[in-house]
């Protein structure tokens, strides 16, 4: 019977780590090994307390920050991936494919997903939905010389996405967000 | 009988100068007059009062130095906190805008592939 306890305990401690992982965040291999054979590469890292912190540090006078400022209250965590390189493919599809695979699970659904064979061009955006909510948005963006991942975690305002628009030149994806969309700025 | 040699002579003048001679008349009286009227009694001090008053404030001195330096400490640990918690927040947004930049970027490719018309004959698949 102790024998049980002590083993159910052991079991509960081992897979904790991984029920911490908030829902939407994606497992992201940091691919150190591709930052020396990169060009350029971006690793954005930013869980809960940094985000929060960085939204602290963000200009109020800057329209570009204060609009990052409103969408980043809601989010739990933002990680990105960028790297960019010399020569065509020097990085591992397959790493790329596992990221890929993960958004195949329940709640999450492309809502834009464009290639173009001559270009060598793959861009997908997906969107986590619960509980009729955006919980979360990644992008996984795959060119000969460069790729990128991007995993935004926590509750997403499209309203807010959509303030975004001519801040950060966000396109308006035509995201349902129960209201009329707002005029395009110029 | 031996002869006296110079070693008693000298002996026996110390005798007759050391003996005990009355002081002459009046003697006290002119020593009593020529000292100071008010003579103070000269205090000596012990090395023991230093020692007591040591005891007395030098435990609280500690103490209070000790509490000083504990708070100032603190304050200084605090204030290097404040800053390195500030470097931080300053990295992190730089970091925020950057992968909010990156994101926008991606997502116009994605809107720029959506919204324009395949050319005739490319081999395009949109969704």
């Amino acid at each position: 019977m102790n024998a049980r306890v002590v083993f159910t305990i052991a079991a509960l401690l081992v897979a904790g780590p991984a029920f911490a992982q908030s829902k939407g965040q994606l497992r992201i291999p940091e691919f150190a090994a591709l930052a020396d054979k990169a060009s350029e590469s971006v690793n954005v890292t930013l869980d809960a307390n940094l985000l929060g912190m960085a939204c602290r540090f963000l200009n109020a006078n800057d329209p570009e920050q204060m609009a990052a400022k409103k969408l980043c209250t809601g989010l739990t965590g933002i990680y990105v991936r960028h790297f960019e390189f010399d020569e065509d493919f020097a990085y591992p599809k397959v790493d790329i494919d596992g990221v890929r695979r993960q958004l195949s699970a329940p709640g999450w659904s492309r809502i834009v997903g464009a290639r173009s064979n001559k270009e060598n061009t793959n861009v997908d955006v997906f969107v986590l939905i619960d509980g009729g909510k955006a919980q979360g948005m990644s992008i996984i963006a795959s060119e000969p010389r460069e790729f990128t991942i991007v995993n935004i975690v926590g509750s997403i305002d499209l309203e807010q996405l959509h303030d975004l628009e001519g801040k950060f030149s966000i396109p308006n994806l035509e995201i349902e967000t129960g209201k009329k969309p707002a005029p395009k700025k110029p | 009988m031996k002869p006296p040699n110079s070693n008693e002579h000298f002996e026996d003048g110390l005798r007759r100068a050391l003996r005990p001679v009355d002081a002459p008349d009046g003697f006290t009286e002119r020593l009593m007059r020529a000292l100071p009227a008010d003579a103070k009694p000269v205090l000596v001090s012990s090395s023991g009062a230093p020692r007591a008053r040591a005891r007395q404030f030098g435990i609280p001195a500690a103490l209070a130095a000790s509490l000083l330096v504990a708070v100032m400490l603190g304050k200084h640990v605090a204030v290097e906190r404040e800053q390195l918690a500030e470097q931080q927040g300053r990295e992190a947004s730089l970091e925020l805008m950057r992968a909010l930049r990156l994101t926008s970027e991606k997502l116009d490719i994605a809107y720029q592939a959506v919204q324009s018309p395949p050319p005739a004959g490319a081999e395009e698949n949109r969704s």
